[in-house]
């Protein structure tokens, strides 16, 4: 079986990829398993041979001999592996809280760069949010401590839709209001009518689109689009929704299901983590971007 | 220590969830939920919520504790607690005062607050010949009605200092009357302060009354045929009859509008218009800021006349006509606005005689809800406003005592969503007060 050269895939490793990250892992621990994984594949590939120690022995001022002898300098019982962990940087451009699943975009080696401009781009990205009606814990998710419980059989699909409409509405004025121009001048009124402008600072949240898109018994789903958020944020927000509709909610698990124009079908789960499989991610990736330059900035 | 990690992280990368959490003090015992009690929570028991904003001075926002914080304008919308207490059906807004109308089996149907200089709120003795000439929380309306129990109030309207209350009897008319508005005879040097008259129209030449709208000084009756009946002051043609006098009793305009069946008028001021069954637009009135562009430079326009430059834009759903501009809606949603003010259209426009259309946008249709539409639209003298089918009210126009509700004392130039827990059924705009009907979210 011919086995790749380490060097050359070594310097192939470059770009961004699209990875899943699965719930109750933090990133920062994540990010540490997968360069850990990555040394350790192209450590079994074929990795340079120890260099030559040059050896010069005899009388300087009589014949000398030039011997070339294994350098013990360079050996990897010595030195270590070829490939270590601290060799290959990697950052994410998008942070997920411990709770969170779904789609982590890391950018490694020179990917670094990209994923910082896409993190300073302020993108979009969409969550799969999923709640459960009658009971509120102290922390707002299901491992907390359950402190009261309600009833939540007159919450109808209707009455949710009608309040997350009014919801995304009101966060849609908020966008107007962070946009950073002044609202009595025609330069306001000209984005106005773009339509869905980013805000431009980067730490309110703000909610572009919410909908419930699974309602049944005391569980339902919402698909929120949002930028600027964090897992609390969100959270809380399941928690005030159950307020506003005159009952208790806690949330019970959270999914991103795109970042930016990454979506849950470009992820890589775990168990796939090898190096053919990411250099394929990093190809389709480097697609991705290619064939989204300069579109809508809304989904971007 | 590290051969502990690299074992937790071989589980990881074997798909072995990684055994850890927040750490607590305390475990969590599940079995204390079980004695937890359950809350019993209900749906809200009433089917409206009122909420207002605007001027305070007045008393028109019926607002008890404004007047103790000597505030003078409410810049956000306030839910009013009068319309806790009882059901509202509908409300109007007139220059400093409004009127609720309620749900009730009793004669005591309506409620008035702010301004009453010309008993348009009915006359509040509290002393005798001491009438209140502005009352500051809502106060009841006697109205003759002679079947307490089955008759309902159907509309509002509320002009300058007159009051058209439409119920199943006919229209009682209260208030100012010095050009005829109330439709009875006008009385020079009337004292309207100590006036308890109230007039009451059963039919109009033998036709059920249908719909009810005031103007600044004059009144407009529409009959169940499609026919508009008008009265009151008419120097700008505001009464569309062909003459400029004022007119004592309703009589039936002609013009344009005859033989059409016309199902909606809108007026604030002084320029009127009328929508037929077919969705098209008539006006008359006072048309010196280009409401309607007529030869020879012409500002009045005393007989009914076909709008044909909005007939084009499509099937008129909803119209609504202000001081000096215009607005309408049509069946796809789509805004227009023409005359002379803040049409919506940013700063630089404020003036146009052909209707602009405003962005679809700016009332809140994007990506995420591609369905939302604008299904009315109502004008304040110096403002408008726009109700969408997802429940929300948009607010553009001169911003005079922070009618507006956006939280500032600034114009708002382009439609501008206001902040309000609720999903809006109806606004009315008055001078510098709004008042908007909801129901709750739950």
């Amino acid at each position: 079986m011919l086995v790749p050269e380490a060097p050359a895939v070594w310097n192939a490793l470059k770009g961004l990829i699209c990875i899943y990250k699965p719930a109750e892992v933090p990133v920062k621990k994540l990010r540490n398993i997968f360069i850990h994984k990555m040394c350790q594949e192209l450590n079994n590939l074929k990795v340079r041979p120890p260099s030559g120690y040059v050896d010069i022995q005899g009388d300087p001022s009589k014949q000398l001999t030039v011997l070339v002898r294994p350098n013990l300098a360079d050996n990897p019982l010595v030195v270590g592996p070829r490939y270590q962990e601290q060799d290959l940087p990697v950052s994410w451009s998008n942070y997920l809280g411990y709770n969170t699943s779904g789609v982590l975009l890391f950018g490694v080696k020179s990917g670094t760069k990209q994923a910082k401009h896409i993190r300073e781009n302020l993108p979009t990205r969409s969550y799969r949010v999923k709640g459960v009606l009658g009971q509120v814990t102290d922390n707002c998710y299901k491992t907390g401590k359950v402190i009261q419980k309600s009833t939540w059989k007159h919450v109808k699909r209707e009455n949710m839709d009608k309040f997350l409409s009014a919801m995304q509405a009101a966060h849609q004025k908020k966008m107007f209001e962070l946009c950073g121009v002044d609202m009595q001048s025609q330069a306001a009124y000209d984005l106005a009518i773009q339509g869905l402008i980013r805000p431009a600072n980067s730490k309110i949240p703000v909610i572009y689109g919410i909908k419930c898109v699974e309602f049944d018994g005391p569980e339902f789903t919402l698909e929120i689009q949002c930028v600027n958020e964090y897992e609390d944020y969100l959270m809380h927000l399941i928690n005030e929704i159950g307020l506003k509709l005159h009952s208790t909610a806690h949330c019970t698990g959270i999914q991103c299901i795109r970042h930016s124009r990454f979506t849950i079908e470009n992820a890589l789960l775990m168990k796939h983590w090898t190096l053919p499989n990411i250099l394929e991610n990093m190809e389709k990736c480097e697609e991705v971007l290619k064939n989204n330059q300069g579109t809508s900035v809304t989904l971007a | 220590m590290s051969s502990f990690r690299k074992i937790n992280e071989k589980l990881v990368t074997l798909g072995v969830r990684y055994v850890s959490g927040p750490k607590r003090k305390y475990p969590i015992n599940p079995a204390l939920a079980d004695d937890l009690p359950v809350f019993q929570y209900k749906p809200s028991k009433k089917t409206h919520r009122v909420f207002c904003w605007g001027n305070a001075q007045t008393g028109a926002l019926g607002i008890k504790g404004l007047l103790e914080k000597e505030a003078t304008t409410l810049r956000f919308p306030k839910r009013l607690g009068f319309g806790e207490k009882f059901e509202v059906v509908t409300a109007a807004a007139g220059y400093g005062f409004t009127v609720f109308a309620i749900d009730s089996s009793t004669d005591v149907k309506l409620y008035g607050t702010g301004i009453n200089s010309d008993s348009q709120l009915g006359l509040h003795e509290i002393r005798k010949d001491h009438p209140l000439e502005i009352i500051f929380y809502p106060q009841p309306i006697s109205l003759p009605i002679r079947y307490p129990e089955t008759t309902k109030i159907l509309k509002l309207a509320a002009g300058r200092a007159h009051l058209l209350v439409l119920t199943d009897e006919g229209v009682f008319l209260l208030g100012n009357n010095a050009y005829g508005q109330c439709g009875r005879k006008i009385i020079p040097n009337e004292d309207y302060i100590k006036s308890n008259v109230i007039n009451h129209l059963d039919k109009i030449d033998g036709k059920n009354i249908v719909d009810v709208e005031c103007g600044q000084d004059h009144s407009l009756l529409l009959a169940e045929d499609g026919s508009v009946y008008t009265c009151g002051w008419g120097a700008d043609g505001q009464t569309g009859l062909g003459h400029f006098k004022s007119t004592e009793n309703f009589s039936k305009v002609e013009g344009d509008i005859q033989g059409e069946k016309i199902v909606q008028l809108a007026c604030k001021s002084d320029f009127v218009l009328a929508l037929n069954d077919k969705g098209e637009a008539f006006g008359w009135g006072n048309t010196e800021y280009g409401q309607i562009s007529l030869p020879n430079n012409e500002q009045q326009l005393a007989n009914p006349t076909c709008i044909d430059m909005v007939n084009k834009l499509g099937k008129i759903t909803s119209v609504a006509s202000g001081g000096s501009f215009c607005l309408v809606a049509n069946d796809s949603g789509q805004v227009f606005s023409w005359g002379y003010g803040l049409l919506g259209l940013g700063p630089n426009a404020d003036m146009s005689k052909k209707p602009l259309k405003i962005p679809e946008t700016l009332f809140g249709r994007n990506d995420f809800q591609p369905d939302t539409r604008v299904i009315k639209v109502r004008c304040g003298l110096n403002y408008s406003a726009a109700v969408t089918n997802s429940g929300d009210l948009f607010v553009w126009g001169r911003n005079r005592d922070c009618c507006l509700g956006l939280g500032h004392e600034k114009d708002q130039y382009f439609p501008l969503k206001v902040a309000i827990g609720g999903f809006v059924q109806d606004v009315f705009c008055g001078l510098d007060h709004t008042v908007a009907l909801c129901k709750p979210f739950i």
